[in-house]
């Protein structure tokens, strides 16, 4: 009895009670109301969908391994010129009066416009290829970047800095020894968000204008109407996403803050994380 | 000059105070933001419309001139309100309906059982993108009412149920137990304690679900609808009308701004009077 009420019984509870309410959803619009959808994925076909993606079985140009390495490729590119400018204008923002009022307002812009409106203008400008998703990238993540940097130079310490000057501290060794550490969490946390919020705005940018990748191929299976295919692939896209933010990161976090022996290294992103959260302006760094 | 001129005149000169030192500063500061704000507006402008003609093609980079001139030319056939209406009515529905799924969820997630079994919801709400919804509910429900609504509380809720869920779990104990003791019933209680406190959570709860939810709509309303804006961006990319597509997307970019910054943050600011007004005490 104990076994059940744990939380983590609750936990793998969960899938066992979707795929209840999937197969009981399918039984009552099969027999009382036909009419109510136009396809109707049913879990065993979206198994057998999922056994031959990962037995490299498909329909599709490239397989499932394949596709996401291309997206994955794109959004890695696009991750680092997001980080390298964004730390750029953030820095900027962060120590001069004037460059925060010159980009400010389109910081603000930039971070409020739908993913799907820069997908579908690089897809008319850019046609195919390569160049509109990673340029995509950069849009959706830089504005985070921005902002988080901005923040993070706000925040130091003022003690240290003035501290530093006091000792006669060159200009450059102060921000190396001073400004870049205290940054570290922000960095952290902007380096974070960015990648999340680039692969959204990747998947986007490739089901318009792309013809090979995660979202293309999820197209893909839309068009061929295959609704087995598209909860696959989603299933899929699911997986990828846990793989990554929790796994590849809190390990990185582990290992970026040992040197902070009273928080955990997680928390303190997470602090970071949820701190951010009120003070930001819209997100969807969520859903975006 | 005797010592004693000398005196005299000093007392005559005007004294420079440190606040007029600080005002001295704070307007030049100001002088200085205003400046490389409007600045920031003429290069981009600036930028954007030389790049038109001379950077890239005018049809695949239409001009900010152009953009007006289109945003004129539709605005006077008469689509635009129809467009505007069919989208933001979706959008009330589905966020309404994605704010009582994530605060029931939220407020459910109390339990430590029921916080176990949500727990990976709420992780596939947060981390899937909101195109993968998109396309599922397009795939099941085509040209169906259900599908966008569907596809934004699928996107939506995990938002709202994880700020609920942290105010909840940021409760003050100690005032609640002290109303315990004092026999306080739960309806003040409520009204004094807990609802003050979710306030904030809440309230950034639906800034950042409206943001999102109003950029999924229009997401959906690309692949599976006949009315709205995100159906006439459509119709604008497939007929490589860039100009068309820019001057949709700008003008509901701009409404969506408008409803997030001024009328939100006016609501926020009418709610949370009663903090400002102790720290002004």
């Amino acid at each position: 009895m104990r076994v059940l009420r744990s939380p983590l019984t609750a936990r793998l509870l969960f899938p066992v009670a979707v795929l209840v309410f999937w197969l009981v959803s399918i039984e009552l619009i099969q027999h009382v109301w036909p009419f109510a959808v136009d396809v109707l994925p049913r879990p065993s076909e979206v198994r057998d969908f999922i056994w031959d993606e990962l037995r490299l079985d498909t329909f599709a140009p490239y397989n499932v391994f394949e596709t996401f390495w291309i997206s994955l490729k794109r959004l890695g590119i696009g991750w680092l010129i997001a980080m390298g400018l964004g730390t750029m204008i953030g820095l900027a923002m962060g120590m001069s009066k004037g460059a925060n009022a010159f980009f400010n307002d389109w910081v603000v812009a930039v971070l409020a416009m739908p993913n799907l409106a820069w997908a579908l203008f690089v897809s008319m400008a850019f046609g195919f290829g390569n160049t509109g998703p990673i340029i995509v990238v950069v849009l959706t993540g830089i504005p985070f970047v921005i902002i988080n940097v901005r923040e993070g130079v706000r925040n130091t310490p003022r003690e240290l800095f003035d501290m530093s000057r006091s000792f006669r501290v060159s200009q450059s060794k102060t921000m190396r020894h001073v400004l870049l550490p205290s940054l570290m969490p922000f960095m952290f946390a902007a380096a974070r968000y960015s990648f999340a919020l680039g692969w959204k705005g990747l998947v986007v940018a490739e089901v318009f204008g792309g013809d090979d990748g995660a979202g293309w191929t999820m197209k893909f299976w839309y068009d061929a109407q295959r609704a087995h295919g598209v909860v696959g692939y989603a299933f899929f896209f699911m997986v990828f996403a846990i793989v990554f933010e929790r796994f590849v990161f809190d390990t990185i976090a582990k290992r970026v803050f040992r040197w902070r022996p009273s928080l955990t290294e997680v928390e303190v992103v997470e602090e970071m994380f949820e701190a951010e959260a009120p003070t930001l302006a819209p997100a969807a760094q969520a859903g975006r | 000059m005797t010592a004693t001129a000398t005196a005299d005149e000093g007392l005559t000169e005007p004294r420079i105070t440190a606040e007029d030192i600080v005002r001295r500063n704070r307007r030049r500061d100001r002088t200085v933001i205003w400046f490389w704000r409007i600045m920031g507006y003429v290069t981009v402008l600036g930028v954007w419309q030389y790049a038109s003609g001379r950077w890239m093609r005018e049809e695949l980079l239409p001009s900010p001139t152009k953009v007006l001139s289109t945003f004129r030319e539709i605005w006077a056939e008469g689509d635009m309100p129809s467009a505007f209406q069919a989208t933001l009515s979706r959008i009330a529905v589905g966020f309404a309906l994605s704010f009582v799924v994530g605060l029931a969820v939220g407020i459910l997630m109390q339990n430590r059982w029921l916080e176990g079994f949500f727990k990976d919801a709420v992780l596939i709400g947060i981390t899937t993108p909101g195109l993968i919804w998109a396309l599922i509910t397009a795939i099941i429900f085509g040209n169906r009412m259900a599908g966008p609504l569907i596809a934004v509380v699928l996107t939506t809720f995990a938002l709202i149920t994880v700020n609920v869920h942290e105010g909840i779990k940021a409760l003050p104990k100690d005032l609640i137990d002290m109303s315990k003791a004092f026999r306080v019933g739960v309806v003040k209680r409520n009204r004094q304690i807990v609802i003050p406190h979710l306030a904030p959570y809440i309230f950034t709860g639906v800034r950042f679900g409206f943001s999102i939810a109003w950029k999924i709509v229009v997401l959906t309303e690309v692949f599976a609808s006949s009315t709205g804006i995100g159906f006439e961006m459509r119709v604008a990319q497939q007929l490589f009308q860039l100009d068309v597509f820019l001057t949709w997307i700008l003008a509901f970019y701009v409404l969506a701004l408008f409803l997030e910054k001024v009328v939100l943050e006016q609501i926020e600011r009418h709610f949370f009077r009663w903090r400002r007004g102790l720290t002004a005490a």
